[in-house]
């Protein structure tokens, strides 16, 4: 496997990749307007594509570095695009009612990370990678993971819950770079696809919304309807 | 005989370079803004007529009132024994207390003050002493988890050490805990020194917190009080540049012209992070009162990230 024999500059760039992108998804939770978790989370995919290029450099897997191009392409670039495209047609442009003040959730996800810290030490142990970079990966992937399903529970614009789940799929990704490099290209490829549909849904989620409900906040969202 | 000299200087340069530092920061806000300034010796001016002036107190005011400044002054005078200002290597006093000794007697300095100002029961001071209160509930477990990461990163509780280790090694200076420390407590120096972005940026207004506490202060008192705060400013830039972001340049053998040169060295480092502290100052938009919890749990958040950084290095 490749992070068995890491250089330790090999070793020290990917652990600065990951934290910041472990910071980045920190940006989103701690703002209130919707430009910045865009900003944030454009941010964070290029720091995950530079991830891959450089796995794919020290690691000697050149297929990653098309899969580096196309994060960058897709995630870093058109994704965003498209939901600054349904940012702009909405007339919202921050959180109004927050259920938890981003004060409170940046000190919610402190904790996230330290339970992600806990949880990767046993399972790092559990699969003998007692590397440092291991352990970074598995508790950026997990705390990541956590910061978007916190993400999803506790803000209620459409925008950020799709941000939400981005960045949860952003940390899976990081994660699986680096601790399972050399993923079938294919599977990369369908996961990148499964976004482009999740996003164009959500974008024809949007304008039904506004058309029928006249607001895209999941808190008016209070009739059932069959 | 030589070490308690260079002791003694070193309180000697914190009392008497604060006022400068005060002066340089407030001269740089001047110049950013496109204003003339009243230049950096103000502060020494300003202390020069407080001193004579005469005192008056209010009638409300008991014992208390007069202690304050006096325990004030005496607790900012002590901490830079602790801490290394001119010389890297600990002094013959340096081992009464580490990092948390000296957050401790910070934290007492700002506390008597905080009672002085519920004393007088005059309005003003109240509302700056519960709003330092309630700053400082938010502000403590912040800085208490930035020294638990510095020891953990250093391995040891002595501001020295962490000098030490920074200056040899290259690794652990460029090491993610280290940097998350560094951005954590220029957070809470910012929150210390009353620069947080709910303030504007003159003092004396309805925002107000550390102008609020001292507010029925008046002459001698008041110049204690404020020399006292230029002193707490300088020494949190002294912990934050000798122990956490500029280790280099300071006194290695302890001789009078190394002294001299940590000195002006220190001067030089000072001027550089208030630049920074400047510009972020005029370039952070003010935020309402009631955000001033985002900046500390911002800074909490990087103790935090900090801690779980040494636990991966």
């Amino acid at each position: 496997m490749l992070i068995q024999n890491l250089g330790p500059l090999a070793s020290s760039l990917f652990s600065l990749l990951a934290i910041v992108s472990l910071l980045l998804a920190f940006v989103m939770l701690g703002s209130r307007w919707l430009k910045n978790y865009l900003f944030a989370f454009a941010a964070e995919s290029w720091a995950i594509a530079a991830l891959s290029a450089a796995v794919g450099f020290y690691g000697g897997y050149p297929e990653l570095y098309l899969i580096a191009i196309l994060t960058l392409l897709f995630r870093g670039l058109l994704l965003p695009y498209l939901i600054w495209r349904i940012i702009r047609r909405l007339s919202v442009d921050r959180e109004i009612h927050v259920i938890l003040q981003p004060s409170t959730s940046l000190v919610v996800g402190a904790f996230f990370v330290m339970f992600a810290l806990a949880i990767s030490y046993r399972v790092a142990a559990a699969f003998h990678l007692e590397l440092t970079v291991a352990v970074l990966a598995l508790t950026v992937l997990l705390s990541m993971k956590m910061i978007g399903f916190l993400m999803l529970a506790v803000r209620h614009e459409a925008i950020s819950q799709i941000l939400g789940l981005l960045v949860l799929e952003n940390g899976i990704f990081l994660g699986s770079q680096i601790l399972v490099p050399g993923m079938p290209l294919l599977i990369e490829m369908v996961i990148l696809f499964d976004l482009l549909i999740v996003v164009a849904c959500f974008g024809a989620l949007v304008g039904y919304l506004l058309t029928h409900v006249g607001s895209t906040s999941s808190l008016d969202l209070r009739r059932l309807v069959g | 005989m030589r070490d308690i000299l260079l002791q003694i200087a070193q309180v000697l340069t914190v009392l008497i370079l604060a006022p400068l530092l005060q002066g340089i920061i407030l001269q740089f806000e001047e110049r950013v803004q496109r204003a003339q300034g009243p230049g950096i010796f103000q502060p020494y001016r300003d202390l020069w007529k407080l001193f004579h002036k005469q005192v008056a107190v209010p009638e409300t005011a008991t014992w208390l009132f007069w202690v304050t400044p006096i325990v004030a002054f005496t607790c900012v005078l002590t901490v830079p024994i602790l801490i290394p200002v001119l010389t890297d290597f600990p002094l013959p006093l340096s081992d009464m207390g580490d990092i948390l000794g000296g957050g401790l007697i910070l934290t007492l300095a700002s506390f008597m003050i905080i009672l002085a100002g519920l004393d007088t029961s005059s309005a003003y001071s109240g509302i700056g002493s519960s709003r330092a209160v309630m700053v400082a509930i938010l502000a403590e477990p912040t800085l208490i988890l930035v020294f638990v990461g510095i020891t953990l990163l250093a391995k040891a509780m002595l501001p020295f050490v962490v000098n030490h280790l920074l200056v040899a090694d290259w690794a652990a200076y460029m090491s993610p805990a280290h940097l998350f420390l560094v951005a954590a407590f220029f957070i809470l120096l910012l929150v210390e020194t009353d620069r947080m972005p709910i303030h504007s940026s003159t003092h004396i207004e309805v925002y107000m917190i550390e102008e609020g506490r001292i507010l029925e202060y008046s002459g001698p008192l008041l110049a204690l009080l404020k020399w006292a705060s230029a002193m707490k400013q300088f020494i949190l830039y002294t912990i934050f540049c000798n122990v956490l972001i500029l280790p280099w340049g300071l006194s290695i053998r302890g001789t009078a012209l190394g002294a001299l040169g940590a000195a002006i060295g220190l001067l030089i480092k000072f001027t550089l992070v208030a630049c920074v502290v400047v510009f972020v100052e005029t370039a952070q938009s003010r935020l309402r009162f009631y955000r001033y919890q985002e900046p500390l749990a911002a800074s909490f958040l990087l103790a935090v990230l900090a801690i779980v950084g040494t636990q991966l290095s």
